[in-house]
């Protein structure tokens, strides 16, 4: 029999073989190009720990410096227990985020996040003569409209601030990208996040910090929602709901 | 139609200069702008361009008389997407950076008006081998008024070219200054402008 292709059977079968190719291809390319990808993906993760960390990474070989000098572990955030053995590179923090098994609603969403993973990639940054340098804790919440990401490394009293990098935004167009501009990530260096109290009080200062003020970084005018959004995921993560356990600990087992 | 008669060279060349698909068919003409501020991104767009006009010519000429004519658009489409979406994937593979500059336009080559038009006013009445040649056409066409006007655009308005410093821009020390405008899309505006001109001109001097 021949193919009627305009007939309703000929077209039925004309479309869904169609459909079925093209997806082939996809899924082909997709699988194809999953395990380069899969490396990217860490290369970039390097990278940007390296760069919270302060670690000077131009023309270096960035990935003998991580393997060598960079701790990489699992926090349980409500207990603050370590798990180094996971495979923390490849832990996917988004899906962990919004899989109900793996993450809870927080009680005081001030990063306005929805829903907080239970666990939490930690990078100890340790220097050539294997002394705690500083440590990179992930960092996300939500500014005006998308959702902010970042590294922030705390140095080892685990309030001053070593740096920071945000890799992953959507606030608006030439008004939020200072938060990739190095000249205000800058600012961070040297700023503490809890108060003398051991509170959280890390603040972008509308009009500018004082320069006495050691928990403010200046804000940048037009930008008073990311901003903010960047002041609550700080204080978000910094907080009881966020990596103060696991500070905690840390500090402890230090004596 | 003039093109079935036409011999294969002429389905070669004509689209590159007297028939272009952006200046005389005003057809992709805002991926045109949007891209064409550095030769870099216009160099990469226009292969992105090329490779899915050739594929999407190739398959649907080859399948032209398997297509019901009823879903034939929706057809077209459904191969464009595909091979949009495989370009995307490679490029953000093996160029991540330029990728995040081309940003969506790279996925709006499926709405690119000359590949839709190819596939429906040339492949599916031609054979495979014709197609391929005409999408070949096509695509150089588009490269041509792209890397024109990105030439342009990137030595006026950065005084580079391919990221390689030709004017020394007062910035740097040097005496040019640089023209701001010319990094903006309505710059492009003007440049399509002129060159859709002074083609015309030529043509109606040749009659």
């Amino acid at each position: 029999m021949a193919f009627k292709k305009d007939s309703f059977v000929g077209t039925m079968i004309f479309t869904v073989t169609l459909c079925l190719l093209c997806s082939f291809m996809i899924t082909g390319t997709a699988e194809l190009l999953k395990e380069r990808k899969l490396v990217k993906k860490r290369d970039e993760l390097k990278r940007n720990v390296l760069i919270a960390a302060d670690v000077d990474i131009a023309d270096k070989d960035f990935r003998a410096i991580f393997d060598k000098n960079v701790k990489p572990t699992l926090v349980t955030l409500d207990t603050g227990e370590e798990d180094t053995e996971a495979n923390v590179l490849d832990f996917d923090e988004r899906m962990a985020s919004i899989n109900p098994e793996t993450s809870r609603k927080p009680k005081k969403d001030t990063a306005k996040i929805k829903s907080r993973a239970d666990q939490a990639r930690v990078f100890k940054v340790f220097d050539d003569n294997g002394k705690l340098a500083s440590v990179v804790v992930p960092i996300y919440g939500k500014g005006l409209w998308s959702m902010i990401y970042g590294y922030i490394a705390v140095q080892p009293d685990f309030n001053t601030i070593e740096n920071v990098v945000f890799y992953e935004h959507g606030e608006t167009p030439g008004i939020g990208d200072f938060l990739n501009d190095p000249d205000w990530t800058g600012k961070w260096h040297g700023k503490q996040i809890y108060n003398a109290k051991g509170k959280v009080s890390f603040k972008v200062v509308k009009g500018g910090a004082k320069a006495d003020d050691v928990n403010g970084v200046d804000a940048v005018s037009g930008a008073t929602m990311t901003g903010r959004g960047v002041q609550r995921s700080v204080q978000f993560w910094f907080g009881a709901e966020g990596f103060e356990m696991f500070f905690n600990k840390l500090k402890a087992s230090e004596g | 139609m003039s093109t079935q008669t036409a011999s294969t060279r002429d389905i070669l060349t004509s689209p590159i200069f007297n028939n272009n698909p952006v200046a005389m068919q005003v057809l992709g003409v805002c991926s045109a702008l949007a891209v064409s501020n550095s030769m870099q991104t216009a160099l990469v767009m226009t292969l992105a361009v090329t490779f899915v006009l050739v594929f999407s010519n190739l398959i649907i000429s080859s399948i032209r008389s398997l297509i019901p004519n009823s879903v034939r658009i929706i057809a077209q489409m459904t191969i464009i997407a595909s091979l949009v979406i495989i370009v995307d994937m490679v490029l953000q593979d093996i160029a991540y950076e330029l990728s995040r500059q081309l940003s969506v336009f790279v996925g709006l080559i499926i709405t690119n008006c000359i590949i839709m038009g190819r596939a429906e006013a040339f492949a599916m009445k031609n054979p495979p081998h014709l197609a391929v040649v005409d999408a070949v056409g096509n695509a150089m066409g588009y490269g041509v008024i792209l890397l024109g006007v990105a030439f342009v655009r990137e030595l006026l308005g950065s005084g580079t070219l391919f990221g390689h410093e030709i004017l020394k821009t007062v910035e740097n020390g040097g005496w040019y200054l640089a023209n701001e405008m010319f990094k903006l899309p309505p710059s492009a505006f003007f440049l399509i402008g002129l060159m859709i001109w002074s083609i015309n001109v030529i043509q109606r001097k040749r009659g």
